[in-house]
């Protein structure tokens, strides 16, 4: 019995010498060296070689959206490598398409730096920057909508298109180990550069609607990136159907931000979703653009209104409420944010009354 | 069965920090292959199966759907509300695909018992069997399914 407990006991100390020689070896003798990343043909930089193409370029300040800081579970970091990625990694797969691993489409948070590579990023990737910013408000807008203000420090503007989004990291607390990043719209006007309003609903234990809700505080730094999305005003004059509910009402907001500065005449009509009295928000500001604004006007929908609420405006699921009040929607244009099963019935609505799918701008929290 | 090389693959992107933040398998110490025949055998003792509970969990869902993000009374007694958050999900066993971070909050509203179950839940009960390892934050029990769900067994022809 002795000499078997011995005997594995040896073979145990064995183990673990080769882990630690492998270990070693690995540090030492496998150098990847300095590699070469030539982006979209033009750009080209010098880096380490070893890491996460993810982590390589965030360190050169290039930006590539990933919700869950590069631990390949949120498939958001694509980009397409056209030499030196080595073979698709069965963690890759899951997350791209046949025609993506056709077009060498690639997780970055998976593909590791080891020799030049060449990459396509979208251009405007390029004006992705990381910022950090000081919390000068937290607001309650509802039970479980918070608005947060942060004014940038460093650097201390930021240019960004009404209805892009931003990245916020939340650092390590309770629910997490490490860095996780989750996009949030902003809700503020694009002209004030210095400041930027977040509308954040909570979700119980959520990552990081638990950390907005029940840990930051006034006076705190956080770190965020971007802007980011192509969700935004269209050039054009048609008519805008909008159509939010919950937070989604944050890049709504700024687009109709930037329609008051800019004195758009276009004709806009915004519903919003909500259950009850107590999951309405920001009416007072909105009933004040309707004022500012020379044709816009606020419809908020209550699906399940309180007794006690004595509401008197629509009632009915906000798909009830735009097919009682458009009648042909051919001619105009739809901007819904929300969730994707809110988003996937507007846009049967808006299909039912006619618009064309290339006039319907979402931005799908998924 | 014993545990494959394939079922070690597998019970390994099931861990916490691979797909999500808290794995799949919550404290639970046994092998996938055994966590997927005692659920099996579990299902059977109801006399269920898995594609009749998670046809169950799809109804319910399909259903609460309709309320957009809200709660909605379906069923007659079961209050729903199916709600997301942005991303999305690959299964752990290999194939393509991904599922929405989707949540469905069911109450019985006779009962007053409720659960939360998620449509990679609903996937997995009825792709693969599996119910997700003791203590997982989304571990379903076929017992507690079958009864706050009122799924019964199909009646003999």
């Amino acid at each position: 019995m002795i000499a078997l407990l011995i005997a594995v006991g040896v073979l145990c100390v064995i183990n673990t010498g080769l882990v630690i020689l492998l270990l070693v070896a690995e540090t030492l003798i496998v150098d990847t060296g300095e590699c070469r990343i030539t982006i979209n043909g033009e750009k080209a930089l010098t880096v380490a070689g070893g890491r996460s193409l993810l982590a390589t370029l965030k360190d050169e300040s290039l930006f590539i959206p990933s919700a869950c800081g590069g631990r390949g579970s949120c498939g958001l970091c694509k980009v397409t490598v056209l030499e030196g990625a080595g073979p698709l990694l069965p963690t890759e797969t899951p997350w791209l398409t046949p025609e993506e691993q056709k077009a060498n489409v690639r997780l970055a948070c998976q593909v590791k730096v080891r020799r030049d590579l060449q990459i396509r990023i979208p251009d405007e990737l390029f004006q992705v920057k990381q910022y950090r910013a000081r919390v000068t408000d937290l607001a309650d807008l509802t039970h479980d909508i918070k608005q947060v203000t942060l004014e940038l420090e460093e650097p201390p503007e930021i240019r960004f298109k009404a209805g892009q989004y931003i990245q916020l990291e939340v650092p390590p607390y309770a629910l997490t180990d490490e860095p996780v990043y989750r996009a949030y719209s902003v809700a503020s006007d694009p002209a004030d550069t210095r400041r930027i309003e977040l509308e954040i609903r909570y979700v119980p234990n959520g990552i990081c609607t638990t950390y907005v809700h029940k840990h930051l505080k006034v006076g705190d730094t956080v770190t965020l990136n971007g802007p980011y999305g192509e969700f935004g005003l269209t050039d054009s004059s048609a008519e805008m159907l909008c159509i939010a509910g919950g937070s989604g009402m944050a890049p709504i907001k700024s687009i109709l931000h930037e329609m008051a500065r800019t004195r758009s005449p276009r004709r806009c009509r915004y519903f919003f979703g909500a259950r009850a009295r107590r999951d309405l928000f920001l009416l007072e500001p909105m009933r004040g653009l309707e004022k500012t604004l020379p044709d816009f006007r606020f419809i908020p929908a209550l699906s399940n209104p309180d007794p006690a609420d004595a509401w008197e405006g629509e009632s009915g699921r906000v798909t009830e409420v735009v097919a009682r009040h458009v009648q042909d929607a051919s001619q105009a244009e739809a901007f819904l944010c929300g969730s994707p099963l809110m988003i996937d019935a507007c846009i049967q609505v808006l299909r039912d009354k006619g618009m064309p799918d290339s006039k319907i701008f979402y931005d799908k929290f998924s | 069965m014993k545990q494959s090389r394939q079922d070690d693959i597998i019970q390994d992107r099931m861990r916490p920090g691979v797909i999500t933040r808290d794995g799949l398998l919550g404290s639970d110490r046994r092998s996938l292959r055994d966590i997927l025949e005692a659920d099996e055998a579990e299902v059977q003792r109801l006399g269920l199966s898995h594609a009749a509970i998670a046809a169950r969990l799809r109804d319910l869902r399909d259903a609460g759907a309709q309320g957009l993000g809200e709660p909605v009374t379906v069923f007659d007694h079961f209050e729903v509300r199916v709600d997301s958050v942005r991303g999305l999900l690959p299964c752990p066993f290999p194939h393509e695909g991904l599922c929405r971070k989707e949540f469905v909050d069911v109450r019985n509203l006779r009962s007053d018992e409720r659960l939360t179950y998620t449509e990679m839940n609903i996937h997995m009960i009825e792709a693969h069997g599996f119910y997700e390892g003791t203590g997982s934050p989304f571990r379903q029990e076929p017992a507690t399914l079958a009864r706050v769900l009122e799924i019964s067994r199909p009646v003999a022809d």
